[in-house]
């Protein structure tokens, strides 16, 4: 049996067509089953509290968290607000991760440069990151207050070391030949950093940011439960003070979905800034 | 006598062989402008090993390379000949002799020098052109007048269609094309080729030796080419050094007395000349190939000096 040119393409156009088809069909089971898992848990919960199989007192009710998130919504909380509490909480993360990041790239990339400052600063860093930074939390409300600047400086601290030892290791992983190369081109010790070392590290850099934005929110959240007049730190306090599980859940909630919007923020900066690379890579890196 | 010099041509054994080979140095002769000679005398580098004791890499390596002159370095895995490139570079320091190019002796990298590498160099993040222009963008050409001249050195390589394509989307041939229009673009006295085509497959690799005679053939820089293909090293150069197993020094050099231009690579290997010269370097080489694998393969014997 002979093919003809046209036998072959309608055969390569059905094999295509039923590989669409069988990727679609994954994609809606995929997403059919996640929507399950969610409806399970948060429906089982509902049920064994409605059954008084677990106690709601302790363990709350998903319809007293969204009662629990209205009522906050029209009425505010004890502090103000509610989209106050977000936005002092969200203040707190934001500076504390920029100047966290900022300090951590500038930081890696000269210690990663410069073998003399590593030399010398390598054991203090060690000393500091080894010490559990939260404890540091109690330190600087001592220092600075109930205000918005203790709970910076802690999540300054957290995310700094994340994105500082990232951004150290990238730097140190370069590709020695791609630096040979450029400084036989005619590349200056600053065209260096900026053409070879910055780009290499970024991938690093940008993976830790991943990491970085959370530590940011632990960092705000932690200083407010230690100590302070306004936020979702405060606000989830309250709610333990005051044996109100709803209360807590719905302010895990509202972090959650600030967290996340952040970590899908990250993600198309690094999509943008990485586009380079093969598109296999991104793929993976997306699903 | 262990620095046996074996210069074809000059040494009148073979009056047939003096002609073609004067014709040629003619037209490669010292006078050319700009370009400038690579002179290794006594070249001796140790590195320190993790631990702790020293290894070395070249031992009082003395050779010559003429200005405008095509020289291939073969010898045996790991006989330093890498080595010697990064030095004539500038990339690192001999730890004993002299190394001048162009006459004054080499002090960190100098400017007028392109290196390309055995594996690639190309920066992933930049595109193509981007990779190209590196080169004047760093000596404080404007942007501009950088981009269209990688576009033009782009053309000349035959990559014109992919400058904004990235090195990956690229395949090992032209990432190779790219790495030499980022080589030449800086216009080099001296060119360093450290197996640069090593990695491609053969046909690949004779068509990029080809573009690579076309275009030394333009512009005549010195060129050290590393390699431990014997075919290609003869096929490409005027000169080839042999250099011994570990730690390398230079154990002959003959002079290639083909015509140029050369014509195809594929087809040169043919001419009974190059096989009488490839059967006379080989004798040489093998014995250093031999040398070098009884030491991989056995214990190896201490490092005497």
């Amino acid at each position: 049996m002979t093919l003809t040119a046209e036998d072959i393409e309608t055969r390569q156009a059905a094999t295509a067509l039923r590989s669409r088809l069988t990727g679609r069909r994954r994609r809606i089971v995929v997403y059919a089953a996640r929507l399950a898992t969610l409806a399970i848990v948060i429906g089982g919960w509902q049920l064994f509290t409605t059954w008084k199989i677990v106690d709601p007192f302790f363990f709350g009710q998903p319809t007293g968290v969204v009662t629990k998130l209205r009522e906050w919504v029209e009425h505010g909380t004890a502090y103000g607000s509610i989209w106050m509490q977000i936005g002092i909480t969200m203040e707190e993360a934001l500076l504390g991760f920029v100047f966290g990041v900022a300090g951590g790239i500038v930081c890696g990339i000269l210690l990663g440069q410069v073998r003399f400052l590593s030399d010398v600063f390598s054991p203090y860093i060690k000393a500091i990151n080894a010490l559990p930074r939260i404890v540091l939390g109690t330190i600087f409300v001592v220092w600075l207050g109930l205000g918005i600047s203790s709970k910076v400086m802690l999540s300054f601290v957290l995310v700094f070391f994340v994105v500082f030892f990232n951004a150290f290791q990238g730097v140190r992983e370069v590709d020695r030949n791609f630096i040979a190369n450029v400084r036989i081109l005619g590349a200056s010790r600053f065209q260096v950093v900026r053409s070879v070392v910055l780009p290499s590290a970024l991938s690093w850099i940008l993976a830790s940011l991943h990491v970085a934005f959370g530590f940011a929110i632990v960092g705000a959240i932690v200083g407010e439960i230690l100590g302070a007049q306004h936020g979702l730190g405060l606000v989830i306090v309250t709610a333990q003070n005051q044996f109100d599980p709803n209360g807590v859940y719905a302010a895990m909630l509202i972090i959650m979905i600030l967290a996340l919007t952040a970590e899908w923020l990250i993600s198309l900066l690094e999509r943008r800034l990485l586009s380079w690379r093969p598109q296999a890579q991104t793929e993976a890196l997306a699903a | 006598m262990q620095h046996n010099t074996f210069i074809g041509g000059y040494g009148g054994s073979s009056p047939r062989q003096t002609e073609p080979n004067e014709v040629f140095r003619s037209d490669t002769g010292a006078g050319e402008p700009g370009s400038r000679g690579i002179e290794l005398s006594g070249i001796t580098k140790r590195f320190r090993t993790p631990d702790g004791n020293a290894f070395t890499a070249l031992r009082d390596m003395n050779l010559t390379v003429e200005p405008g002159q095509f020289c291939a370095v073969v010898g045996p895995t790991g006989c330093g000949k890498s080595t010697a490139l990064t030095l004539v570079a500038g990339l690192d320091r001999p730890s004993a002799g002299t190394l001048r190019v162009g006459g004054t002796p080499v002090n960190g990298i100098a400017s007028g020098t392109s290196f390309m590498f055995q594996t690639d160099a190309l920066l992933p993040w930049k595109t193509v052109l981007a990779n190209v222009a590196m080169g004047p963008l760093f000596h404080g050409v404007p942007k501009k007048e950088a981009h269209a001249k990688a576009r033009e050195w782009l053309r000349v390589v035959g990559l014109s269609g992919f400058e904004g394509h990235h090195p990956h989307q690229l395949s090992g041939g032209m990432r190779k094309r790219v790495s030499l229009a980022a080589a030449l673009i800086n216009e080099p006295s001296i060119l360093l080729m450290d197996e640069p085509f090593g990695a491609l497959d053969v046909q690949t690799k004779a068509i990029m030796s080809n573009e690579l005679l076309t275009l030394w053939d333009q512009t005549r820089p010195s060129v050290m080419f590393v390699t431990h293909d014997l075919e290609e090293a003869i096929a490409l150069a005027d000169r080839v050094a042999v250099i011994t197993a570990g730690p390398g020094t230079v154990k002959a050099v003959y002079d290639v007395d083909l015509p140029r231009p050369r014509g195809a690579v594929q087809e040169i290997r043919f001419e009974p000349r190059f096989l009488e010269l490839h059967q006379q370097i080989w004798d040489s080489l093998r014995e250093e190939v031999e040398r070098a694998y009884a030491r991989t393969t056995s214990i190896p014997e201490g490092e005497g000096s």
